[in-house]
């Protein structure tokens, strides 16, 4: 009896690696494809061939210098070095009261921040448009062409500051109480003690928005016409519409743009699946 | 009462940045949008035309009385129906029948309404709403459902399942960019492409994929080697490259609902279980009664983060969008987008916007209280 339930078991635990893996094939083969294609020579692309005969290390060079990276790649790392701690901070500091604090209006505010995530941003995109090109207008300094047109209006973001107030949520009131006989205020409390404590859920937030910032297509190509500080998915986008038939080119340019992402992931996977997590659950 | 002024000051001063970009880049975009939406603007505005835009996107306005007056009957009916089933124990033959006479005329006034507006409406418009139909309706329901499953497999493996969880997440923090022109070519008619190596290793003729219009059940019918069939079967199915564009969509989302809905499952308390244990229920008793209701807050919570997710798809379309697809790819969004780009048309690609903001708001709605009503949130 009991060792046919461990039969069974193990059985059971075989299906259930077998589905799995199976998935996991399915969501690698693009990348290894990816990642085989960018070494081949054009030739090898147009056969039916499955691996590179020799790895084509030149295609990286030689995508690199045709489609300018450098310059993307720099535009890129910049508009998200930006994005991400102007999010992070606004996100932060707006969580926090509607986590935490009573005062009149705190859940229309929360619904009406939460209600702009069904706003398409194919909706937003002339209006805001026009918007920058009168700041840029009326401003001190550039906005078109320029960072702040491809930052600023991404920086109040819906989601961030729901997922940050779902962790605020869950910080214990005593923490509040302590902090408070000692004198600190709320900027003290929210900056000394609640900020080291939010590691998961702002590496989250942070990881999304550096997400968003290098997906960014429709507005960066209007915000800008001259390639100064134009992002990398823009310049990838060029890239392949004019390399054409040149998949092993287009490859090693997708490999380029996908790699930060990637490291990044790798780097924080836990905190940014744990925090991830909390996005789906109600409270 | 001083303290408390203190605080409500504090409260707003932190909320204040985010607030302000919230409304300079979220939601003035609306009014201005509609305002937009009321002028022929092409670079700069130029007359005010009112609702001229709105009827030559929408339709003849009396198409759309008729099929407001049609759902406010439907509404009215299943109001109806509620309040006289509530009433007594035994529904009589009056309640029952009231609701079914109010429900016809109101469905012809829906039917022929819409009808309406399809012939006289943009063509463009009307196209984006049914291709965005499609594409919703093709992933939502496999993504919800692989995901599901995915995340009944990982809670049920004992080991491996943080580098499960690590593989199933890549596409979904691929930059949307790079995944989206592999896959642009793995579905290239080209004979080398993946798809086409696939296809050919299964047997079977080689496909166009994204550089195909031809809807699904053509390419099926044709496979069977029919060529005689009614014009309907290519307009009501999705094409070839929608579909290819919508695995892409799978592909990129059961990472993220796997892993919200894994943390759902982990939030079942572990005494449900036992008790079924005790009583003997079987695995699927299990399932059905137990896991289903307990994550079905998680599964409303990501089928409505999908919905509006198709309905804002553009990123992945618009690069995946080819030559030969024609039409049959473009949803409202890339419609909004070469109002933009390519007609340079400011004006009419708000009217569009704005028609796809209130199409999404009222599908929210909807959705919450047709579907929300049947989460079950706990006792």
């Amino acid at each position: 009896m009991e060792s046919k339930s461990i039969t069974k078991r193990r059985w059971l635990l075989g299906a259930v690696y077998t589905g799995l893996s199976i998935s996991a094939v399915t969501a690698t083969v693009p990348f290894v494809w990816m990642l085989l294609a960018s070494f081949m020579t054009r030739g090898e692309t147009l056969r039916r061939v499955f691996a590179p005969s020799e790895i084509q290390w030149k295609n990286y060079l030689l995508a690199w210098e045709e489609a300018d990276f450098g310059l993307y790649f720099e535009n890129s790392l910049l508009i998200a070095a930006l994005q991400v701690s102007g999010t992070l901070l606004f996100s932060l500091l707006a969580a926090y009261p509607l986590a935490r604090m009573e005062f009149r209006g705190r859940d229309i505010v929360f619904a009406v921040i939460l209600a702009t995530l069904m706003i398409p941003e194919t909706v937003t995109m002339v209006p805001n448009f026009l918007t920058v090109s009168w700041l840029n207008r009326h401003s001190p300094f550039a906005w078109l062409n320029n960072w702040p047109a491809l930052t600023v209006p991404f920086m109040g973001s819906a989601f961030s500051i729901f997922l940050l107030r779902q962790f605020l949520r869950g910080i214990p009131l005593e923490l509040w109480d302590a902090a408070r006989i000692d004198g600190a205020g709320h900027v003290r409390f929210l900056f000394q003690i609640v900020l080291p404590l939010c590691r998961a859920p702002l590496l989250t937030v942070g990881m999304f928005t550096f997400i968003g910032s290098w997906n960014a297509l429709g507005w960066p190509l209007l915000v800008t016409n001259t390639p100064d500080w134009r992002p990398i998915s823009v310049g990838l986008l060029q890239f392949v519409s004019e390399a054409g038939a040149e998949v092993h080119l287009q490859m090693a340019g997708a490999v380029i743009a996908t790699i930060p992402v990637l490291l990044v992931y790798f780097l924080i996977q836990r905190e940014f699946t744990e925090g991830i997590s909390m996005s789906g659950l109600k409270g | 009462m001083k303290k408390d002024i203190k605080e409500e000051a504090i409260a707003w001063a932190f909320l204040l940045p985010a607030l302000v970009v919230l409304t300079a880049f979220g939601l003035f975009p609306i009014v201005y949008a509609f305002y937009v939406s009321l002028h022929r603007w092409h670079i700069k505005k130029a007359g005010f035309v009112g609702f001229d835009q709105y009827v030559r996107a929408v339709g003849d306005p009396d198409f759309v009385y008729m099929c407001l007056l049609g759902a406010a009957l439907i509404w009215l009916g299943v109001r109806l129906r509620a309040k006289l089933e509530g009433d007594g124990p035994a529904p009589s033959l009056f309640s029952r029948i009231v609701p079914f006479v109010l429900a016809l005329p109101a469905l012809w006034l829906v039917v022929r309404g819409l009808n309406g507006l399809l012939e006289t409406g943009d063509r463009q418009l009307y196209n984006g709403f049914k291709v965005t139909l499609f594409y919703s309706l093709g992933t939502i329901p496999v993504q919800l459902g692989a995901s599901m499953l995915l995340a009944y497999l990982l809670f049920k493996s004992l080991r491996g399942k943080g580098f499960f969880r690590l593989l199933f997440f890549l596409p979904y923090v691929t930059p949307v960019i790079a995944s989206a022109v592999v896959f642009r070519i793995i579905f290239s008619p080209h004979p080398s492409s993946l798809a086409n190596r696939f296809w050919a290793f299964c047997g079977l003729e080689q496909q166009r994929w994204l550089f195909e219009s031809k809807s699904v059940a053509v390419l099926l019918l044709q496979a069977c080697g029919i060529t005689d069939y009614p014009a309907w079967v290519n307009e009501c199915f999705p094409s070839l490259a929608l579909v290819s564009i919508t695995l892409y969509n799978i592909w990129v989302y059961i990472g993220y609902d796997t892993v919200i809905l894994l943390a759902g499952l982990s939030a079942i308390p572990r005494h449900y279980y036992e008790a079924a244990e005790i009583d003997g229920a079987n695995a699927w008793q299990v399932f059905r009664n137990i896991t289903l209701p307990l994550v079905s807050p998680t599964l409303f919570f990501l089928s409505m983060v999908a919905v509006i997710g198709t309905f804002k798809a553009f990123n992945h379309i618009y690069i995946m969008r080819t030559p030969g697809a024609r039409d049959s790819v473009d949803v409202v969004s890339i419609a909004i987008f070469d109002q933009i780009f390519q007609y340079q048309n400011a004006g009419y690609a708000s009217t569009l916007a704005f028609v796809l903001f209130i199409t999404i708001l009222v599908l929210t709605f909807l959705q919450n209280s047709v579907l929300g009503k049947r989460v079950f949130y706990g006792e």
